[in-house]
């Protein structure tokens, strides 16, 4: 590429801003991002961790094994991605960690150690689910020099997700139904390709005096935006302070590089809520 | 105890005991140790309460005290000062009640020269009680029974003259009902039945005239810290009051599943656009108001379809419309404003009456007649709780009465917390929130914990309470002890950028004292264990920081796929932090409180 993927303009943040905001956007315990020894990083959302590598040149296992060790102290299970995903979309992590719930799951498929997409019938280890408890596994794999992903694969129990299983969950159906959330950049024609489409389309609404103040008509509008702080300017809002985003109803956040992806809802309050 | 004869600027330094039983008065002195420990409003309210209230005494006794409480800032020109706070042990939960209110009576009562009225004791027949600098009078007021409480304000200042400031009750309040306000000017002394208390003591209205004046301690400072606030009070922070005041709430937490629906058996109402302020405010809105001293002006009048000009706010809104189902405006207005007439607190009856509706849904109160969504039968219901009449007699008791007589299973959805019903949050998708409902002293609350803020704040998953959740509502809580007593309106939380210190700053300059940061986050905490400590002596038990068992076994789908649970075994670890982090032991029990006359035992 040669520039470093993770420092790469994403719609006013950086791929890995971006990344690491759809992840957060889905999982209950911090994100982790695993970095090469004095990597430089572009700046994250301050509740994102950073981990370090201890040697460089071992690939993604090294990174996988750090990362799912500080990932075990929080959860059982872990979404693992790489950082040049910029399509990657909140339903398709929620629908590889569902792989892990063992409900509807034939006897020989469940209770996994990696939940691993193949889409378009390329397997996706940069783009699936782990076990946190595989970390010290995967560390002895590289230790042994086998620091191909596809070594952990032949020894633990894989639960894999080809398209019709992907797209089996309906929500991922409707917001990537072409299951882009794996397409990576690899080179500098990908990424300008990537970033030469339009912004997602979402639905935006004002409340209270962010809806009455705004000379506009009320009621939901549509507009294209990557990112919180993008929706918030289409709607004629600057996120000052005193004004917060809830995303699909759920998390309040005042953070304008949180990602928007398809199919979202925003609703823009006022930060001095209550009564 | 400090000098009494010159009191710190802003204080007057002594209480007035009133017993109505003989219209005998005496002179509490407060000296200036306990006015700076407790400060003023809802802290010196419950320092009164533990030296003058009974151990366990009933809160419709004739020995209950009953207290008007001022504030070192009423009467400055700082914004939004002129609130009083009116505190006693509530008939509806048994244990300590604070209700502020904000209006010209404020500055009357405290010009009668005193910083607190206490009333105790049992007129023989309805009175008025009148006070000014020349003393007291108790006259018959018997032609006032049965009135609204404005038309008794309207009465008394019709009969002694203009310049007499009424406090009245309605007819809830002379039937006791449990959750009967006093109210001033349309202003409501609202939660915890403040009103029942002064039916029980046969007294109207207490009325006050006074044009004594306090000393501050640096006049110059004062006047350029209100012009600073003022300038400040028209900021961003504020135009959510001012534009469209606590209803725009509305619509907003319906779009986070926040919002209670039907007695909390959902988070959202399809039908809340009709109830919003966004739309009411275009079709209805005949003006807007300010209390005594505001520069904010919250107070958003609609009129209804009968022309009846009602105050909303968003809690009684939510509590008559989404929470009872009823989504025509003019009947929640209608609803809202008979309230008012009859002295209603809207939050318990909203809650009480859609308890009693999920009830006659499940079959297990006989009044076909009361269903989710009936406006007429809201209207009629309300009529009844006022009046004691009917179903209305048993929900004149509140929720967690009423379940516990009829039974069924319905104290689990009994929307209570230590019998106050429930404001407009959700707990299970506001746990900061939950946490602070269930343990605030004067049960399920917002503006004692006020910890709603962190949960809308975004810093905090709102759906997974933790440690981090219970020390936000802690800190919502200390802020909410000091604005509460010193008073300030919380509508200007907003304009603080460092608010212990801006505090203690205004503290400085209208009482003399060296007062800072520190000492208030130390006075905040004082005045919470004190409440505790207070409630621990009226029968408090562990068992009362808690939730209704709907929020712990039903869970809430929010809009986004996500499952909002509040296990109980969730809630107890967030009480337990909390017990820990206010130096509670471990059953929540404070283990000493001091006060001016000595060191309060607990156990």
């Amino acid at each position: 590429m040669g520039t470093a993927k993770a420092a790469l303009e994403w719609h006013g943040s950086t791929m890995l801003r971006h990344v690491t905001g759809v992840v957060g956007r889905v999982v209950d315990a911090p994100v982790v991002v695993v970095r090469a020894p004095g990597q430089e990083l572009p700046e994250l959302d301050p509740r994102v961790q950073v981990h370090q590598d201890p040697e460089e040149g071992h690939g993604p296992m090294q990174g996988l094994a750090v990362g799912l060790s500080v990932a075990a102290e929080h959860a059982e299970h872990a979404f693992v991605c790489s950082t040049d995903l910029p399509f990657l979309h909140a339903a398709f992590v929620s629908a590889v960690l569902r792989g892990f719930d063992p409900a509807g799951v034939p006897a020989d498929e469940a209770d996994p150690d990696v939940v691993l997409p193949f889409v378009r019938g390329y397997r996706q280890p940069m783009a699936a689910g782990y076990r946190t408890d595989l970390a010290p596994r995967i560390a002895k794999l590289v230790a042994a020099q086998h620091l191909r992903p596809a070594h952990l694969f032949e020894e633990c129990h894989v639960r894999r997700l080809d398209d019709a299983a992907l797209l089996a969950d309906r929500r991922l159906a409707a917001v990537d139904p072409e299951l882009e959330s794996v397409i990576n950049v690899n080179e500098p024609d990908d990424y300008e390709e990537a970033r030469s489409r339009p912004a997602p389309e979402i639905v935006v609404e004002r409340y209270g005096v962010l809806a009455t103040g705004s000379g506009g008509a009320r009621g939901p509008r549509t507009v294209r935006a990557a990112n919180i702080g993008e929706a918030a300017a289409q709607v004629g809002l600057a996120l000052d302070g005193h004004i917060l985003a809830a995303v699909n109803g759920d998390q309040i956040r005042g953070d304008g590089q949180l990602p928007l992806l398809a199919g979202d809802s925003v609703a823009f309050i006022s930060a001095d809520a209550g009564g | 105890m400090g000098d009494v004869t010159t009191p710190p600027g802003g204080y007057f330094g002594q209480a007035l005991v009133v017993d109505v039983t003989d219209a005998t008065t005496r002179t509490l002195p407060l000296p200036d140790g306990v006015l700076r420990d407790y400060l003023g409003g809802a802290g010196l309210g419950v320092w009164l309460m533990n030296e003058l209230a009974p151990d366990g005494v009933d809160a419709l006794d004739a020995q209950a005290p009953l207290a008007f409480v001022f504030s070192p800032l009423v009467g400055t020109p700082l914004t939004t000062s002129a609130k009083f706070a009116v505190v006693a042990k509530s008939p509806l939960t048994g244990l300590l009640t604070d209700a502020l209110a904000s209006s010209h009576f404020a500055i009357a009562g405290k010009f009668t020269g005193h910083d607190a009225i206490v009333l105790t004791g049992r007129a023989e027949t309805p009175s008025t009680l009148l006070i000014d600098e020349e003393g007291i009078r108790l006259v018959d007021a018997s032609e006032l029974w049965g009135m609204s409480a404005s038309d008794a304000e309207e009465a008394v200042r019709t009969r002694f003259g203009r310049n007499w400031r009424a406090a009245s009750i309605g007819p809830a309040g002379e039937q006791q009902v449990r959750y009967a306000t006093i109210s001033h000017d349309g202003r409501h002394a609202g939660r915890g039945g403040l009103g029942a208390v002064m039916g029980a003591k046969n007294v109207k209205a207490l009325a006050v005239k006074g044009r004594r004046r306090v000393d501050l301690a640096d006049r110059a400072a004062v006047l350029a810290a209100a012009k600073d606030l003022r300038g400040r009070s028209f900021g961003p922070a504020t135009a959510k009051y001012r534009e469209l005041g606590t209803l725009s709430n509305l619509l907003a937490f319906n779009a986070i599943s926040t919002l209670p629906t039907r007695n909390f058996q959902t988070a959202t109402f399809a039908e809340a656009p009709l109830l919003s302020a966004e739309d009411l405010a275009e079709s209805r809105s005949v003006a807007k108001k300010s209390c005594a001293s505001c520069t904010i002006g919250c107070e958003h009048i609609y009129a209804s379809k009968g022309n009846k000009k009602v105050r909303v706010e968003y809690e009684n809104v939510f509590a008559l419309g989404p929470m009872c189902g009823v989504s025509d405006p003019d009947l929640v207005l209608e609803a809202s404003a008979l309230c008012d007439d009859l002295g209603l607190d809207t939050i318990s009856s909203g809650g009480t009456i859609a308890w009693a509706m999920e009830c006659v849904e499940r079959g297990l109160l006989d009044a076909p007649w009361l269903r989710f969504g009936d406006g007429q039968a809201l209207l009629r219901v309300l009529d009844e709780i006022g009046a004691r009449t009917g179903v209305g007699a048993l929900l004149a008791e509140g929720s967690r009465h009423a379940a516990e007589v009829v039974g069924g299973g319905s104290s689990a959805f009994a929307p209570h917390v230590k019998g106050m019903e429930m404001p407009g949050y959700e707990p299970r998708t506001m746990q900061s929130m939950a946490l602070g409902l269930a343990v605030n002293a004067r049960g399920a609350d917002h503006n004692r914990s006020g910890a709603y803020e962190a949960d809308l704040k975004g810093d905090l998953d709102r759906v997974l309470g933790t440690d981090d959740h219970v020390r936000a509502a802690i800190e919502t809580e200390d802020r909410a002890a000091v604005m509460d007593s010193m008073i300030l309106c919380k509508f200007l939380r907003g304009v603080f950028t460092d608010p212990f210190d801006e505090w203690a700053g205004l503290l400085a300059k209208v009482t003399g004292w060296d007062v800072d940061a520190d000492e208030l986050h130390e006075t905040a905490r004082r005045i919470v264990l004190a409440k505790r400590a207070f409630n621990l002596r009226q029968g408090w038990t562990t068992a009362d920081d808690w939730l209704p068992e709907r929020f712990l076994d039903t869970p809430i789908e929010l809009e986004s796929g996500r499952v909002a649970t509040l296990p109980a075994e969730r809630l107890r670890a967030m009480i337990a932090t909390y017990y820990a982090e206010r130096g509670l032991d471990s059953a929540g029990r404070p283990a000493a409180v001091p006060t001016a006359s000595g060191t309060e035992p607990t156990t």
